[in-house]
């Protein structure tokens, strides 16, 4: 499960945007595979974001959430070398993470 | 007796701090409620959430979705808003099995624009409120949905 989070930060007049891809089935529990059988579900539950440590957003999500999330949000302010960290937690418990130093 | 019973405080003392320090760790991050995001109707679900409260229809929110979704396993939305202070943000589609499709749980060193991609069943209203100085605000967007992206369509 390495490596399953990528972020990119870029600053823009004001606010730094940040990109957060991480791979993921997400699969909800409907979907069949291709002998018909259901495929289980296996869902992200929860991400957390945090900037130097400190909690900044949280996301509590399930199946309805596309395959491989993409989110983008912005940080009011960020400054050079601060470390923004992206955790998440799916329904069997796996858990994976990655910093990324603002530019 | 008395070392027993001074024993016996000594490490209730620690059970308790433990239990106070657990507790209070685990409140710092916003527990998920499984029951948000249980298989239910819309309306039964959206009556729980709202929970009695006034529900004020804002044009302050943005919720920017496409009109027509080709694929409704991939649907961009994004989310924005001018206003300072919104503290949650709750995403609902109408027709999904599940009908919650995210919460966020926003700082102030967090701006309110957000993008995500969500999975629509069919064509259905989306539905975003946001709890703002102890008031709902809620705005909709319709989409059609030309292929189903839960299983199901």
């Amino acid at each position: 499960m390495a490596n399953t989070v990528k972020i990119r930060s870029q600053r823009r007049d004001g606010y730094v945007e940040v990109k957060l891809l991480i791979s993921h089935p997400m699969e909800n529990g409907r979907n069949r595979d291709a002998n018909g059988e259901l495929i289980p579900a296996h869902f992200i539950e929860q991400l957390l974001v945090k900037l130097n440590d400190q909690l900044i957003l949280t996301v509590n999500l399930a199946g309805s959430i596309s395959k491989n999330p993409f989110f983008t949000f912005r940080l009011r302010a960020g400054n050079s070398g601060d470390r923004l960290s992206a955790e998440w937690t799916d329904n069997r418990q796996s858990k994976d993470s990655a910093e990324h130093v603002l530019d | 007796m008395p070392s027993t019973r001074r024993l016996f405080l000594k490490h209730s003392g620690i059970l308790l701090a433990g239990a106070w320090l657990t507790g209070k760790s685990a409140s710092a991050v916003a527990e998920r409620l499984a029951k948000h995001f249980a298989a239910e109707d819309f309306g039964t679900l959206y009556a729980q959430f709202i929970d009695q409260r006034t529900v004020i229809d804002s044009d302050k929110l943005n919720l920017i979705l496409p009109e027509i979704a080709e694929d409704g396993a991939v649907v961009p939305v994004s989310i924005a808003s001018e206003l300072d202070g919104i503290e949650k943000l709750y995403l609902f589609a109408d027709k999904n099995p599940t009908p919650l499709l995210a919460e966020f749980e926003l700082t102030p060193l967090i701006a309110t624009f957000l993008t995500a991609r969500i999975k629509l069943a069919e064509s259905c209203s989306v539905i975003l409120l946001a709890e703002h100085n102890g008031e709902l605000l809620r705005t909709s967007r319709w989409v059609n949905v030309m292929r189903g992206g839960c299983g199901t369509g």
